[in-house]
């Protein structure tokens, strides 16, 4: 670490700390997970930033959206980031949950994942290298330190949005129960 | 058995069935809706086990839904594709579950998809779909792009 770095991690501990330990919730949505194997073994070694997947949504902070996001899969992706712990971040991954990619005139298939939940960065592609998650990593690391990456609590504060949208589509989905906790206990 | 000898036992067993031998090794068999199951039963019995799927086809000008059951014989590895056409309006034909018990599942995906019912089969549940509102979306006058515009805004503007 640099001499710099001492100051600001000591201003913000937490911050440091949420940097450096990115868990991965290990839910394959779609084809994009192909790039997940090599990105966590040996080849890639996700480790070495800090990112492991983690099989359970309850110990993870980190939620790769990797790939089309059918009807679905969209209850069962909002079920699991409900229960993931605050700070989390959603990363969407390849062009599918951005626009739809080319499932774009699709009758079963979302089209834009932010309409659903808080996306805190994209990466494009189809497929994107195991490189760009990496790229990814950096980034919302630099968001982390800035105080941007808040998408949990736009979450929190424009829950009626994302639930309307939400229910639109699946008008069964369980309400979160967290939705009127006490506001951000982090900043 | 030949392809021949197939042909010729399938039109003198079943009732109104036409079949052509299309290549070596593969026999297009068309049946009125009415006799599709027995054909499957007298198929089955002479060596054809294997229904390796059910597929579905919009027929929209002709105003009739093509059902096509692919078939498989080990022993005298000949392909059979037996076909039948039911009107697109009120479709219904008899369930082939009491004869290969695994079509229930893609009988019911072609329900789910077209709206073909199945007389018979206990599980017409939807398969793939979650909470579909809509109209089978598989059908040729179904508007995937007007229905992805209503259900889930906008989609970027296509030139063709």
């Amino acid at each position: 670490m640099d001499r710099a770095e001492i100051l600001k991690t000591l201003k913000s501990p937490a911050k440091w700390g949420q940097k450096y330990s990115l868990w991965a919730v290990y839910f394959c949505t779609g084809c994009g997970v192909v790039e997940i194997p090599p990105v966590i073994t040996s080849r890639w070694d996700a480790e070495r930033f800090g990112v492991l997947p983690m099989a359970t949504p309850r110990q993870a902070n980190l939620f790769l959206i990797t790939g089309y996001v059918s009807v679905k899969t969209l209850g069962a992706i909002i079920r699991t980031y409900d229960q993931m712990p605050n700070p989390k971040y959603v990363v969407g991954f390849g062009s599918c949950p951005v626009n739809g990619g080319m499932y774009w005139d699709s009758y079963n298939t979302i089209k834009h994942l932010d309409k659903y939940l808080p996306v805190d960065g994209w990466i494009a592609g189809c497929m994107p290298r195991p490189e760009a998650i990496f790229v990814a990593v950096v980034h919302l690391w630099q968001m982390i330190d800035k105080g941007i990456a808040t998408g949990y609590e736009r979450y929190k504060d424009n829950y009626e949005y994302y639930q309307t949208n939400q229910r639109a589509i699946l008008p069964h989905l369980a309400k979160f129960a967290g939705a009127e906790a006490a506001p951000g206990r982090n900043s | 058995m030949s392809e021949d000898d197939l042909k010729k036992a399938i039109e003198r067993g079943v009732e109104a069935a036409a079949a052509t031998v299309q290549k070596k090794g593969r026999l297009v068999v068309t049946v009125p809706k009415t006799a599709a199951v027995s054909a499957l039963i007298a198929l089955r019995a002479r060596g054809f086990e294997h229904l390796s799927a059910i597929s579905c086809t919009d027929w929209l000008e002709e105003g009739q839904f093509e059902l096509v059951y692919h078939l498989w014989s080990y022993s005298d590895k000949i392909h059979v594709m037996l076909k039948t056409r039911l009107p697109r309006e009120n479709p219904q034909i008899v369930t082939a579950s009491p004869v290969f018990p695994h079509a229930q599942t893609y009988e019911r995906e072609i329900h789910e998809m077209y709206g073909v019912r199945f007389e018979g089969n206990p599980r017409l549940t939807p398969l793939l779909l979650d909470h579909w509102q809509g109209p089978p979306p598989m059908r040729r006058d179904f508007d995937t792009r007007q229905y992805v515009q209503d259900t889930f805004g906008s989609t970027p503007p296509v030139g063709e």
